[in-house]
């Protein structure tokens, strides 16, 4: 950021990003608010990041294959005043009793519950309680001009939580948070940190979903410190009217692990990152994804695994599913750095068309500095292999049991590694149930 | 059990069966041999209802349904099975799973409820040991990393599981070892009932030292040539297919 020149200078230089102003309105406003200063600077400095860039387009790097050109910044409206809903709507659990809601990125204490060992508030009461590490945690790392979202989120810094494991203790029992978007064109932009003490464990399941017409822009940081452990269970399962950014940092200490999973079918646009930053030895990753698109959805996927120091181990693991005209996009890269000896990284994706029309899109990618690695990649589209189908039908199951069996078979491929029996299963049901919904 | 009159079918622009006309009865084995490109894989295929075969004149009956109007896996309902020539292989579908499915999908459409999963297993573990079968390839994708031998197998264990009226069998000796060949035909002789009839079609006269045929029928340029008793394949053997049709009727 080198940028100091006020909003309105930058603009007389630049009147096309004028498009960028409708979406800070709102961020003028909330900056009235008596957040800490640090947060305040958090604001501004997204703020000016994003008046500089506006949304990214096609031309941009990492944006070739998502166009955001639907996105229309006079339509969504972000408050910071409480959020009026309609309790029963919000769904049950998907697992267990425990979990956390937000609704319309506002943490909601009194329809939340928590386990033992695990402390929850939402950012303003964990800034004004100084939780140690916050400020570092929560303000964003890497160059936010290359990533306008994640500015834009910056900018609206108030909602989300702080959830945090001390040091030593195992939660066995899954945490579900619950991003609940209320509809009616409202934006929302939880900012999120999950902190997890020395040698703690931690399974999270998050979902995220909602009514109706909405902007849901979340950014969330994972902290874990040396020999930690993990569990990110996510499903993206917004309205299919609804926008979905999410930015995912996963920043590991020594001998920590992380398995992250997203089974996504939700959105009518949605884009989830993640940033898996191994920074130092002995680091376990692994990230592992399944998209059912259809409609006119579009959904991508894109992923970083970053080796900082020497014997580390990333996964990054993706399967889907498209069908109709919608669209599928997976960029996943892996970034070994000079120090990073003995990495073993591994990527895979595999697109399965069922019609014509579906479109995926993939962009693998290895940066190798170090040269003692082991690196591997691959990708592949395809489509049902009509030669099984007709084994299949010839013994008798019909033609829409065939399709879905196969593709049933394809994607447990990657719902296979899901460690949590239980979570496991309710990814195979949603798979089942997407496909129940399908017809023929 | 099935009647077949005056079929015409055309593959990839041309025409293969050029009015073949053949009747089974239930419990019957007829044997189908002719030389290559004579039509033999057309007709399985035309039978079990694949894509990519033009039926241009000639009706199917079996069972008294006109079979051409029916979906593969409607044909399959009604008792009709194809062992396949080449098996297909389908990673990620264990070939259990695919038992099951394809057996309840068969008890769902002729009104029957699914099979107990402790009947299926039992049912399944005994049909695996009379084939000689490892129970560990069950848990396999379907044909995945099999042998030649082991999918011709795994063709009569579906046969076995499914209890077809009408079995059509493609090629099956293609590609087995002579005790491969005993184990298979012990298990096709192990399904011979007066209800069961069987469609073999072979190249060779070997498989039927193995499963013994009750009629041979001659298939060369798209039509039965000759029909007879087993001896008419001995003298295919001896003689060759070349005095049963005039070869430059082909071109």
């Amino acid at each position: 950021m080198t940028a100091t020149a006020g909003k309105e200078s930058f603009m007389a230089q630049a009147p096309q990003l004028a498009a960028a102003m409708p979406w800070l309105d709102a961020a003028s406003a909330l900056q009235k608010d008596n957040a800490e200063n640090w947060i305040k600077a958090l604001r501004s400095t997204g703020a000016e990041s994003f008046a500089q860039t506006g949304l990214p387009t096609p031309a941009w790097e990492g944006w070739q294959y998502t166009n955001l050109r639907a996105l229309n910044p006079a339509k969504f409206h972000y408050t910071s005043e409480p959020v009026k809903f309609d309790a029963t709507k919000i769904p049950a659990p998907l697992l267990g009793t425990h979990r956390i809601v937000l609704v319309n990125g506002q943490y909601q204490p009194s329809l939340s519950s928590l386990p033992t060992h695990v402390t929850v508030m939402s950012v303003m009461e964990a800034a004004e309680k100084k939780v140690e590490g916050l400020e570092e945690q929560l303000v964003t790392l890497g160059d936010l001009a290359q990533m306008p979202l994640v500015a834009l989120n910056a900018a609206y810094t108030r909602d989300g939580f702080v959830m945090q494991v001390a040091r030593g203790k195992d939660v066995t029992e899954p945490v579900e948070v619950l991003y609940y978007n209320a509809g009616r064109e409202a934006a929302a932009y939880p900012r999120v940190l999950y902190k997890l003490g020395e040698n703690s464990g931690l399974a999270v399941i998050e979902r995220h979903c909602g009514e109706g017409e909405y902007l849901a822009n979340s950014y969330a940081a994972i902290s874990l410190e040396s020999a930690s452990r993990m569990r990110f269970y996510r499903f993206e399962e917004e309205s299919d009217k609804a926008f979905h950014f999410s930015h995912v940092t996963v920043q590991q200490q020594k001998d920590s692990s992380f398995e992250g999973f997203s089974l996504a079918s939700g959105g009518r646009l949605a884009r989830e990152e993640f940033r898996l930053q191994l920074i130092d030895k002995a680091i376990s990753s692994s990230i592992g994804g399944t998209y059912l698109m259809r409609g006119q959805q579009s959904h991508d996927f894109t992923v970083l695994a970053d080796h900082f120091e020497p014997d580390g181990k990333s996964v990054q693991l993706f399967k889907g599913v498209v069908d109709d005209q919608a669209r599928a996009v997976f960029q996943g890269k892996i970034h070994v750095r000079r120090s990073a000896q003995k990495t073993d990284g591994y990527q895979s994706h595999h697109a399965l068309l069922l019609s014509a029309t579906a479109e995926a899109s993939a962009k693998p990618e290895l940066e190798i500095y170090a040269d003692d690695v082991k690196c591997s990649h691959g990708a592949t589209a395809g489509q049902l292999n009509p030669e099984a189908l007709f084994y299949l039908r010839s013994r008798g199951i019909p033609l829409s049991d065939a399709k879905s069996l196969m593709v049933e078979s394809f994607l447990a491929g990657a719902i296979e590694k899901v460690s949590h029996e239980q979570v496991r299963d309710i990814y195979l049901a949603r798979v089942s149930a997407w496909l129940a919904g399908r017809g023929a | 059990m099935l009647k077949i009159e005056n079929l015409h079918v055309n593959a990839g622009g041309r025409a293969v069966l050029k009015g073949l006309s053949l009747e089974m009865k239930a419990g019957e084995v007829h044997a189908i041999m002719g030389p290559n490109g004579s039509g033999k894989s057309t007709l399985s295929y035309v039978l079990s209802g694949r894509d990519g075969y033009e039926v241009t004149d000639g009706k199917i009956e079996f069972m008294g349904q006109d079979l051409l109007a029916m979906e593969p896996e409607d044909r399959a309902a009604l008792g009709l099975f194809l062992a396949f020539q080449y098996p297909v292989e389908i990673p990620g579908v264990s070939t259990t799973t695919f038992l099951k499915t394809a057996l309840n999908s068969i008890r769902k459409k002729r009104g029957e409820k699914d099979i107990e999963p402790a009947a299926f297993l039992k049912l399944q573990k005994q049909k695996i040991q009379q084939l000689g079968m490892d129970p560990e390839m069950m848990k396999r994708g379907v044909n995945v990393g099999f042998s030649g031998g082991e999918k011709k197998r795994n063709e009569v264990l579906q046969m076995a599981m499914l209890e077809p009226k009408l079995a059509i069998m493609d090629e099956t000796d293609s590609g087995l070892d002579i005790d491969a060949l005993k184990v298979v035909s012990e298990g096709v002789n192990a399904l011979r009932s007066p209800e069961r009839s069987f469609l073999v079609i072979t190249h060779y006269q070997r498989l039927l030292d193995y499963i013994k045929p009750d009629i041979v029928h001659v298939l060369a340029n798209g039509k039965i040539q000759k029909t007879g008793g087993p001896e008419l394949a001995l003298l295919l053997e001896e003689k060759g297919y070349a005095d049963f049709y005039d070869a430059t009727e082909a071109a």
